[in-house]
């Protein structure tokens, strides 16, 4: 169950990159990104999985050890999505202050810096 | 008497005899030239009456000082070489100066009188003698090359550059002269002579048609007859010099005077057949062929040492 | 003490705090940021003063109550004191310098850079993995709001492409993060490293993906172009905090966690710093942006210090000095530039010469610029130094080349860069607008530069607090820079003066040094005396010139290689400000700087290896090499022959000698040059005979070939000053023949030239550097006829010309009679003759020389001209009394030298009592002749004026010329193209090749560089695919 979980989590984050580095608008190339985050995300929830874990949440139930699945990793991931939304967030900000520079979303129009 | 009082008389003696028999074998040259031109050419004290019309000339123009002393380098050039060279082979009282220095002193003190005579010639301003200071600069130092190389293969022969060494090398029969000890280097030697000599077809640094003979172009007067005098010690001292080198020297004066005169001889004769080189082709001359014997000659030497 | 949690708690505090203040407080907000940095600044620098006295342990401080793994925690320990402080200062400098723009942009500003400043410090501490990501983040967001500080549409793109780079490397880092967690089952990075992670397959590749990204987080060439927009397009202002304070924090991180891999990924690390730091400068060659071009140096830099990391375990216990050394002058030094750049607010680096408007800026600059390339007295010089020791002693030669033709490419730009400071002509009126916030943080950081390379000293092997005494006063004479001339010289020489009799001592005794000593000091103060001859401030010219000689004599005096380079460098330095002084020096500078540059990492080397077969600094080391001999040598000695222009390595210097100022160029010619000739004596006598054979015989060749080649290129010049500089060539090409041939006879051969040269070549530069004022032209066939209104000086030449030709009897000829003993004896005929050939054509141009300038026609604009100042003379003439006295008794200079050159060859000239030197195969007297000569002279003389009257004065044009008064004296002025002859026959061999060589060489690097740099399309996506393959490739090599 969990390898079929961390199959889909990589299979997202390769699509992710894909769309990264072919298309040309600014915003598909965002949506990537968060494919490419999201994807890591249930790759790490996936690790932290033990088969028939319990949520890591200190109650009566689950006082039998070892029965918690590992908190740390879905600590990660909150932390995780949490700075994933800033990024793209700020992306988001840059694309639009560009576009209101130069009326394009397309990223090869922005290659004034170069050599 | 005290001996350097004794010796220096005895240097101006030959410095004497030496200037007389440059001016009979320059009247004498002149003459030969002249005869195979179909002339009759000067009498043979000709030179002797020049050098009298030139001091007893009653103007002195000059260009300033270093004009004036221009002469006196030259002529102090032309005595040097004779001082630093032994006269006669083994005598004491005839070797001059020659303790203090030795070939390659001699060699580097022909620069002393060029350089004074293109120094004052210079002051002049005359444009003429600019150029043939120009043009005798480059030729000598294409003419060093070959003289280098056949000094250095002598040296190397005779492992010296003593003159009083060299020449005892070479006593006991004319076979035992350089010329036939060390044929290549005397060559290559009597080449470059040609350009020392400075006659044709080396002979444009005073090219008397082209630029008005040159650096003494504005010279007259008793600073002419300074040069003059110099000139005539300097043909003899320049043959000497060849001779000792590699015709054996001299043990009397008798010989000094043959020996010098056919060395002296044969560049002029080669003058008499050859028409005047351009300074290009003078320079390019001398690298090439004096230039490749002279290498020839050290390496012969190096190789037999 | 005040915990390192404070750092993080007050930053955060305030960042949070700040969001709540209106626009109407911002002035109060502004000083709250800066307020804190300050204590963040306080707090970490307390914990570095803490450690430095030893006064504390390293601290780890846990959060929330639990030992890691089941809490973070973060590490005080010196490491990160100094980290952290290094970071804390740039960040507080940086909000000063940043100050009225962080208050224009506003509170949000303020927050995003103390949050920026406070992630970098966590990063430093933290020992969780976790966190680390957490913490990177958050410093990258920041970072892009940082970036659009600078309102345009470049900085924008710049911002996007840097936010996709990191975005994507993140996502890599956190999937190693958690496979790392994985298999070791804990994200602290002790933990990681006790429980080897990296032996298995699959942990291996959890490492690698967080070995990776951190390096890619440090900008590697060439998946940096992102990296490299940020610096171009941001506020340079903020590009100082990125290329100081990020870089350090990044370098710290790599430095951490690499144990978690363990020993083999080490040389990874070095490959890829080591590809950075060289393709990153090559590729900077081409860059005319300034400050994209300092992101080259920073990135480039950076993978220095990477490299360093890497080679932690082959440099042992010098792996932190010369780290911290690198680390901590990089970040100076861009700190700096990076700030300089913020004021002169110029893009392009040719519009860089506004600096010039003010003295202190440019002073601050030059010392960045120096600082980066690795020369005295910075903390760099030190640790390359230590590093190319380091290297070579355990056998790691090609990284410690690759590291020197890395900084090379570095000097190829910066010196650049620099010549156009110094030179550009100004074409604004505009002044600078500087206030004191900007100011003060670029004076702080230059002053520390110079601090950190006087506290480098104990670290270093062979150097010593003495070197510095000349530094402070060439820092005094900078400080009364405003005083006029004439009390700068007097001072300077009086200086000077003080320094030479207190090193006398360490020269006292030994006979080469003495000679030397005389050239260098003696020699430097009586070309400071022409100093006199110029008219107000002179503004710059004392303290390097003063550099310049505490350089020679710091090169003379040192006991240890290190001392030597250290002088070497120095020379190189002051002397490259001497040349760059002329009107249109700037590209024989540069070229001067190049060769200089290249030729003393090639000495470095040479050091290297002597270090590594003797174990030690002290110069005796240079004896015997064991390792690699004939490379250790070949590189010393062309090493030193560039700076004595040697065939091949001489086309700097006929611009270089010519170009520059009247009394610079005997300096630099009479003198300097000098340094090499005992640089390579020095080389020569350690190397002894044996060991050289092959090497002394080509160099026997070379030295041939540069007399005749120097020579003839000087009879064709026109420019008085240039034919000189190619006449310094042709004499240098004597020296080196003559001390090649290693008799004793070719070495008094060459001591004779040495001190000839320095004596001629002095005269003749002094004076003709004055003539060439006084005319106002470099040309000599537009001077003439200046015998009757310089008599001083036309016999100064005129003595100056004799010696160099070598006519009997002065001094010259000692030479001359020397050499041709010295050639038959060794039997290099040929060789010989081409010198004595070059010797018959220095006639040539000594005629031209003199001819041109004193006899022939007075030009009409010179009518009214005057005979040279007493300040040019006197030194002038007191040369010629060493001429003299060298050419009367040249028994009482040469007999104690061929006695003393008798300890090392065998005795093959005596000297008799009464001045006869005689050979086995010649004899001279040089006394004698000399009498000899002087009254013949007399006496013909006496005879002359006898028969000769009263003489009439001529005027001038009065001479028989075709009947005509030629009224024109320019067209009877012969000068011009004087030798058209010899030009016609022998000119080829003059012919621009080697000129053209060089050519050729630059021009292929920087195609190369101009080819590589393609990568950088400009275009985000393409940056990010460069990242992947960089890890791909990466993964390849590594683990693959």
């Amino acid at each position: 169950m969990e390898y079929i979980i961390i199959t889909i989590g990589f299979a997202l984050t390769i699509f992710g990159l894909y769309g990264i580095l072919s298309q040309k608008n600014m915003i598909k190339i965002i949506i990537g990104f968060s494919l490419f985050t999201t994807g890591i995300n249930i790759v790490m929830v996936a690790i932290g999985f033990i088969r028939g874990g319990t949520a890591p949440i200190l109650d009566e139930a689950g006082k039998e050890i070892g029965k918690y699945v590992d908190p740390l990793p879905q600590a990660l991931v909150l932390t995780s999505i949490v700075i994933g939304l800033g990024v793209t967030a700020l992306m988001l900000a840059y694309v639009m202050k560009l576009y209101q520079d130069k009326k394009s979303l397309n990223i090869n129009d922005y290659k004034d810096l170069k050599w | 008497m005290d001996y350097s009082i004794q010796k220096f008389l005895w240097t101006l003696l030959g410095l004497f005899i030496v200037l007389n028999w440059g001016f009979l074998m320059g009247s004498t040259m002149r003459r030969i030239g002249a005869r195979l031109a179909g002339r009759v050419g000067v009498p043979i004290y000709q030179p002797w009456i020049d050098m009298i019309k030139m001091i007893s000339l009653r103007t002195y123009l000059s260009h300033g000082v270093l004009y004036y002393i221009g002469p006196v380098f030259r002529l102090v050039g032309g005595i040097g070489m004779f001082l630093f060279m032994p006269v006669l082979v083994g005598s004491e009282i005839w070797s001059n100066y020659s303790f203090s220095g030795d070939l390659i002193l001699l060699l580097y003190f022909q620069s002393f009188g060029m350089l004074g005579m293109a120094l004052g010639a210079s002051e002049s301003g005359s444009p003429n003698a600019t150029i043939g200071i120009s043009r005798g600069l480059a030729q000598f130092a294409a003419v060093e090359v070959p003289m280098t190389l056949a000094v250095i293969a002598i040296a190397i022969q005779h492992h010296t550059f003593s003159f009083s060494e060299i020449l005892d090398a070479q006593q006991g029969g004319f076979m035992n002269w350089t010329l036939f000890t060390n044929p290549l280097a005397s060559i290559a030697g009597m080449l470059a002579m040609l350009g020392a000599m400075s006659h044709s077809p080396f002979n444009l640094v005073k090219a008397p048609n082209e630029i008005p003979i040159g650096p003494p172009t504005e010279y007259h007067s008793s600073f002419l007859s300074v040069l003059r005098t110099n000139s005539a010690i300097i043909h003899v001292v320049e043959a000497a010099l060849f001779m000792n080198l590699f015709f054996g020297g001299a043990d009397t004066w008798f010989m000094y005077i043959i020996k010098t005169f056919f060395v002296y001889f044969i560049s002029v004769f080669i003058g008499m057949v050859f028409p005047r080189f351009k300074i290009e082709d003078s320079v390019r001359w001398f690298l090439k062929w004096p230039t490749v014997i002279g290498i020839i000659a050290v390496l012969v030497a190096a190789y037999w040492k | 003490m005040v915990g390192p949690i404070y750092i993080i708690a007050i930053a955060l505090g305030l960042a949070f705090f700040l969001g709540f203040f209106g626009k109407s407080l911002k002035d109060v907000s502004a000083f709250l940021m800066l307020a804190g940095l300050a204590f963040m600044t306080f707090i970490s620098g307390q914990w570095l003063l803490a450690f430095f006295n030893g006064s504390v342990t390293t601290q780890e401080i846990f959060t929330a109550g639990f030992r890691p793994p089941y809490s973070i925690n973060l590490r005080m320990g010196y490491e990160e004191a100094v980290m952290t402080t290094m970071i804390n200062v740039i960040g507080f400098l940086g909000g000063v310098y940043m100050f009225k723009r962080l208050k224009e942009v506003g509170n949000s500003a303020m927050s995003v850079f103390i949050v920026l400043i406070m992630s970098l410090n966590v990063i430093v501490m933290t020992r969780d993995l976790f966190n680390l990501f957490v913490f990177v983040e958050i410093g990258s967001i920041a970072t892009a709001g940082m970036i659009i500080l600078e309102k345009n549409s470049k900085s924008l793109q710049a911002g996007l492409k840097y936010l996709m780079a990191t975005g994507v490397i993140s996502g890599l880092l956190l999937i190693g993060i958690i496979f790392a967690y994985y298999f070791a089952g804990s994200l602290n990075i002790d933990g990681i490293i006790t429980a080897h992670v990296g032996v298995t397959k699959a942990g291996a590749v959890a490492v690698f993906l967080i070995i990776a990204v951190l390096v890619l987080e440090l900008k590697p060439f060439p998946a940096n172009g992102w990296g490299l927009d940020v610096y171009q397009s941001a506020k340079p202002g903020f590009g100082a905090i990125v290329s100081a304070a990020t870089a350090t924090a990044g370098l710290y991180v790599l430095y951490k966690v690499l144990p978690m891999g363990g020993e083999t990924w080490y040389p990874y690390i070095v490959l890829i710093g080591l590809i950075t730091f060289v393709g990153s400068n090559l590729v900077g060659t081409r860059q005319k942006d300034a400050n994209r071009l300092l992101g080259y140096s920073s990135i480039g830099q950076i993978g220095l210090v990477m490299t360093v990391i890497g080679l932690q375990p082959i440099l042992g216990s010098k792996f932190s000095f010369i780290a911290f050394a690198l680390l901590l002058n990089h970040y100076l030094a861009k700190a700096g530039l990076f700030w300089l750049s913020g004021i002169i607010k110029k893009e392009k680096i040719s519009d860089w010469y506004v600096l010039r408007k003010n003295k202190a800026l440019l002073i601050l600059f030059v010392i960045f610029i120096f600082a980066l390339i690795g020369f005295p007295p910075f903390p760099s010089f030190f640790g390359k130094y230590e590093l190319i020791m380091s290297l070579v002693s355990t056998e790691n030669i090609w990284i410690a080349v690759l590291i020197l033709l890395g900084s090379f490419a570095e000097g190829i730009y910066m010196f650049k860069w620099l010549g156009d400071v110094l030179k550009d002509e100004d074409q604004t009126e505009e002044s600078l607008n500087i206030s004191w916030n900007k100011f003060i943080p670029i004076v702080i950081v230059g002053v520390s530069l110079l601090a950190a390379g006087f506290y480098s000293t104990p670290y270093v092997e062979g150097a010593h607090y003495f070197y510095f005494i000349p530094l402070g006063f060439i820092v005094f004479m900078g400080l009364i820079d405003f005083l006029p001339a004439y009390v700068k010289n007097t001072l300077s020489i009086a200086g000077m003066t003080y320094y030479s009799y207190i090193i006398y001592p360490l020269v006292e005794g030994d006979l080469m040094r003495t000679i030397f000593f005389v050239i260098f000091m003696i020699g430097g103060i009586l070309t400071l005396i022409v100093g006199y001859n110029k008219k107000g401030k002179r503004e710059g010219f004392y303290p390097v010139a003063l550099m310049m000689y505490a350089g020679l004599a710091t090169i003379l005096t040192s006991d240890s290689m290190f001392g030597f380079f250290f002088g070497w460098e120095l020379m190189t330095a002051g002397s490259y400000f001497l040349i760059i002084r002329g009107k249109r020096s700037k590209p024989h500078a540069y070229s001067y700087m190049l060769f200089s540059v290249a030729g003393a990492y090639l000495i470095l080397l040479g050091f290297a290896f002597a270090y590594t077969s003797a174990g030690t600094q002290d110069l005796i080391a240079l004896k015997d090499i064991a390792v690699y001999t004939t490379l250790a040598y070949t590189l010393l000695a062309v090493g030193f022959m560039t700076k004595t222009a040697s065939l091949g390595l001489h086309i700097w210097l006929p611009g270089a000698h010519g170009e520059a100022e009247s009394d610079v160029s005997p300096m630099v010619s009479a003198i300097l040059l000098k340094a090499g000739v005992f640089g390579l004596m020095l080389l020569f006598l350690y190397m002894g005979q044996q060991t050289g054979e092959t090497l002394l015989f080509v160099l026997g060749w070379v030295g041939a070939f540069t007399a005749l080649v120097g020579n003839l290129a000087a009879v064709f010049q026109e420019d008085a000053k240039r034919l000189l500089a190619y006449s310094s060539i042709g004499q240098l090409g004597y020296i080196l023949f003559a001390i090649a041939m290693m008799t004793q006879l070719g070495w008094l051969a060459g001591f004779t030239y040495v001190i000839n040269h320095f004596l001629f070549k002095a005269i003749l530069f002094i004076v003709v550097g004055g003539i060439v004022v006084r005319t106002g032209t470099h040309n000599l066939y537009q001077m003439g006829g200046l015998l009757k209104k310089m008599p001083f000086s036309f016999v100064a030449v005129l003595i100056g010309i004799i010696t160099l030709a070598g006519i009997p009897p002065l001094s010259g000829f000692a030479g001359k009679w020397l050499f041709y003993n010295a050639v038959v004896l060794k039997g290099w005929y040929i060789q010989g003759v081409i010198v004595f050939f070059a010797g018959s054509i220095a006639f040539m141009y000594a005629f031209k020389l003199i001819h041109s300038i004193f006899l022939g026609q007075l030009k009409d604009n010179h009518r009214n001209i005057k005979e040279l100042s007493p300040a040019i003379l006197i030194p002038a003439y007191i040369l010629i009394g060493g001429i003299i006295y060298f050419s009367a008794y040249p028994q009482n200079v040469l007999e104690p030298i061929g006695n003393m050159l008798s300890a090392y060859f065998p005795a093959t000239v005596d000297w008799s009592g009464d001045g006869l030197a005689t050979t086995v195969l010649s004899y001279w007297n040089g006394n004698a002749v000399l009498i000899i000569i002087v009254t013949t002279f007399i006496l013909v003389l006496a005879y002359l004026k006898l028969i000769t009257g009263k003489t009439t004065k001529l005027e001038q044009f009065n001479i028989a010329y075709s009947a005509e008064r030629p009224f024109r004296p320019e067209t009877t002025h012969v000068s011009y193209n004087m030798f058209a002859g010899l030009n016609k026959a022998i000119g080829f061999l003059i012919a621009p090749g080697i000129t053209r060589f060089w050519k050729n060489i630059s021009d292929m690097v920087l195609d190369l560089a101009g080819f590589i740099r393609r990568l950088y399309s400009g275009n985000g996506q393409v940056y990010a695919v460069h990242i992947i393959i960089y890890i791909v490739i990466f993964y390849f090599i590594s683990l693959g």
